[in-house]
């Protein structure tokens, strides 16, 4: 389980944009039913405004309105008390912090136009009116609320047209002055989208990535192969102090990469052991730059010897695993026959242990697809860089999970393929021919 | 041609013939090559493996003029100092980097000793449905990406608000060790033979008496071992810490995210911190390598 579902919520955010939609709805509310889903950009016609609860207060295309609380006397002459949006009082009197408390109801000009106001129950035009105010009146004001501005949209571009009108909350539209047009800036609903991969795909550093992960896969296994073996093999012949090789052969596989790379950097660094060296037994004269932008076949030099120093050991323990299950007596009976050693290692030992060679080509490439920290300690990441380290990248500096995501999809990917490979490739003979 | 090599000569030939004195010779001459072959390879990788870490231990205890300086040798060769370690620890947040690094690995050693314990015992005593599924989902668990996992969790912990947070960073660490853990238990408990818990209770103990006073300590050596290996998987582990963690951070993701502006000094000796856990624990882990790998070509 808690391997599944974070491999699941990967593969969420990978294909699934959170933020590519902005529902608009049928009433001013975010309870009221959705007509539509809107793309972010959509441009759109607004053909009303109302004001309404808060959706989201830390936006920056908020646009709010001042709702006041007021008591006075109504048309009736009876006592009212309810909320009036500010536009419609006249503050006279502020106390020391600003805060309004007492004001008169604005007069409406021009012909034919409602002399009196509307009071309502709740700080938001759809709730009832619980009384009217003549113009003039004096009221207190015992309270002020915020508001959130609503609009009534419809989209005005020829992609979406005819798609129904509805109301979406000012924190998520961007809006003209004069408040006739506007489009979507902020969205809450979710859509799946390829988009992630693609931006990793196009990705500058997508393509050389690729290549070093896949260049230093083909020049370190190889050389792991062959060194693990004859490890395994150093290990197997039980030469005194083995005890003390294995434990020095096993250093490594407790080493982390960021260790190896620290180490490596140590030898390759400008004034590093290898210069040291070098210069000692008079081959180089003055340091040699080996980490360097213009040197990148040297920084990939310095990673396979990181790589190979740090996880050859994990192979070789595997195999020493393999090794101990050969009876004795088989390769007694080849020695019996007159086999070399290079003989018996070739035609005995090495089909023998084929399932243990394939388990630690597949950990070993596995692993390899991971490694980052060698490469940073080594390059700086920016030079030569691997698909982990985009991954990290992608995350910690970029802040782009999803693109980050994409790039560790693609990295299970590559293992699961590699795994496949190896499980095809090295097939043992038994299961080709069967008998 | 082929009769004179034959290292065998017939049967009917008396021992101390010449023939078959010199066929002796020929073979412990033989063998006695192929030994000291065998002793120059293990030595010049000996060598090949403990220079660069013996290298970086110099550098970590020498001046920082030293480590500054050209060309470089090792420590019997430089001065001895301890100002290199100092301007290490007296960096900013390496003491807490430190801690914090151990309070991790504590934490993922007792968490996944205590659920390695009964899900070893289970594999290597009782045929339960689905075991093999077991094992073999616990394998494949070893060979998961870290990378894969690491970057959902953290948008995982962040939505849960417990982001940046030593307790998440260690449970990911124990789910990281788990699989390795239970296999080295597993294999420890099956070394133990069920007829000595059997003996235990037919002398009138209880099960968990038998387990308590037979089988713990015949395994503990082992299930010791397999917390220790927990232990420096988690010391070690840089990518999972550097993204699951901001201000918590541990010593390697410490390390990690300051490589590009540190001085060499900080970096050689942020390197002996992280290789000595391992270097220590390795000596009493290494019986125990075999039985972590072993059951993977099973």
């Amino acid at each position: 389980m808690f391997f599944l579902y974070p491999m699941y919520e990967g593969f969420v955010l990978t294909v699934y944009d959170d933020d590519a939609l902005l529902p608009i709805r049928e009433s001013p509310t975010l309870s009221g039913a959705t007509v539509a889903k809107l793309p972010l950009g959509t441009e759109l016609e607004i053909n009303d405004r109302r004001s309404q609860e808060m959706v989201n207060a830390g936006s920056d295309d908020l646009i709010t309105d001042q709702w006041f609380q007021v008591e006075g006397t109504g048309v009736d002459g009876s006592l009212l008390r309810g909320w009036v949006t500010e536009a419609r009082i006249r503050v006279r009197e502020e106390d020391a912090s600003g805060q309004p408390l007492a004001g008169t109801v604005r007069p409406r000009l021009g012909e034919g136009a409602d002399p009196l106001t509307k009071i309502h129950a709740e700080p938001n035009e759809t709730s009832s009116v619980v009384g009217q105010l003549e113009q003039r009146a004096t009221v207190t004001i015992t309270q002020s609320a915020e508001l959130e501005v609503w609009f009534l949209v419809q989209p005005a571009d020829d992609m979406n047209s005819g798609a129904a009108a509805g109301w979406a909350p000012s924190s998520y539209l961007r809006v003209s002055e004069d408040a006739s047009r506007g489009w979507v800036s902020g969205a809450t609903s979710g859509e799946f989208t390829t988009k992630f991969i693609q931006r990793m795909v196009d990705d500058r550093f997508f393509g050389p990535a690729l290549r070093t992960t896949l260049l230093l896969l083909v020049l370190i296994i190889p050389v792991q192969l062959v060194l693990a073996l004859a490890m395994a093999l150093v290990i197997h012949a039980r030469i005194r102090l083995n005890s003390g090789f294995l434990y020095v052969f096993a250093l490594p596989i407790g080493m982390s990469d960021l260790a190896a790379g620290i180490l490596f950097f140590s030898i390759f660094t400008g004034n590093g052991l290898l210069n040291s060296a070098l210069d000692g037994l008079g081959i180089i004269d003055g340091p040699f730059a080996f980490l360097t932008a213009e040197t990148t076949g040297w920084i990939l030099v310095a990673i396979v010897a990181a790589e190979v120093w740090r996880a050859t050991s994990i192979m070789m323990v595997i195999i020493v695993a393999g090794l101990q299950a050969i009876p004795d007596e088989t390769l007694e009976a080849a020695e019996l026959f007159g086999a070399n050693y290079f003989q018996r290692v070739r035609h005995i030992i090495l089909p023998l242990l084929k399932p243990s060679i394939q388990v630690a080509l597949i950990l070993r490439t596995i692993l390899a697809l991971q490694v980052f920290a060698v490469v940073v300690a080594l390059s700086g990441g920016d030079v030569v860089t691997v698909l982990a380290n985009e991954s990290f990248r992608q995350y910690a500096d970029l802040r782009n999970t999803n693109v980050a995501s994409a790039y560790a999809l693609f990295i299970l990917l590559l293992s699961v393929a590699s795994a496949v490979f190896y499980l095809r490739s090295v097939r043992s003979e038994a299961e080709v021919r069967p008998t | 041609m082929k009769q004179t090599q034959d290292p065998h000569p017939p049967a009917l030939a008396p021992l101390d013939s010449p023939e078959v004195v010199q066929s002796h010779k020929q073979m412990r001459r033989k063998a006695k090559r192929g030994r000291l072959l065998t002793y120059i390879v293990a030595v010049v990788i000996a060598v090949w493996i403990l220079v660069p870490v013996f290298f970086v231990f110099s550098m970590a205890f020498t001046t920082v003029e030293t480590v500054r300086g050209y060309p470089k040798n090792f420590l019997p060769f430089i001065p001895f100092s301890t100002d290199t370690m100092r301007f290490f620890l007296e960096s900013d947040g390496v003491l807490r980097g430190l801690w914090n690094s151990f309070v991790v690995a504590a934490i993922t050693l007792i968490l996944s000793t205590l659920l390695s314990i009964p899900a070893g015992y289970g594999i290597a005593r009782y045929i339960f449905r689905g075991r093999d599924l077991f094992r073999l989902s616990v394998l494949a668990v070893r060979a998961f990406p870290i990378v894969v996992l690491s970057i959902p969790l953290a948008v995982l912990f962040l939505r849960a608000g417990v982001f940046d947070s030593l307790w998440s960073l260690a449970l990911m660490h124990t789910a990281l060790a788990l699989p390795t853990s239970i296999l080295v238990v597993s294999s420890v408990f099956a070394s133990v033979p069920y007829e000595l818990e059997e003996a235990g209770m037919v002398f009138g103990a209880t099960p968990f008496q038998s387990f308590r006073h037979i089988v713990v300590p015949l395994v503990l050596p082992g299930i010791a071992a397999s917390g220790l290996f927990a232990f420096v998987l988690s010391w070690n582990e840089v990518f999972a810490a550097s993204v699951l963690t901001l201000d918590n951070r541990t010593l390697p993701a410490l390390v990690f995210t300051s490589l590009s502006n540190s001085p060499d000094a900080y970096k050689f000796a942020g390197g002996f911190f992280l290789m000595i856990p391992s270097i220590v624990f390795m000596f009493f882990i290494r019986r125990y390598l075999f039985n972590m790998w072993g059951q993977v070509t099973k």
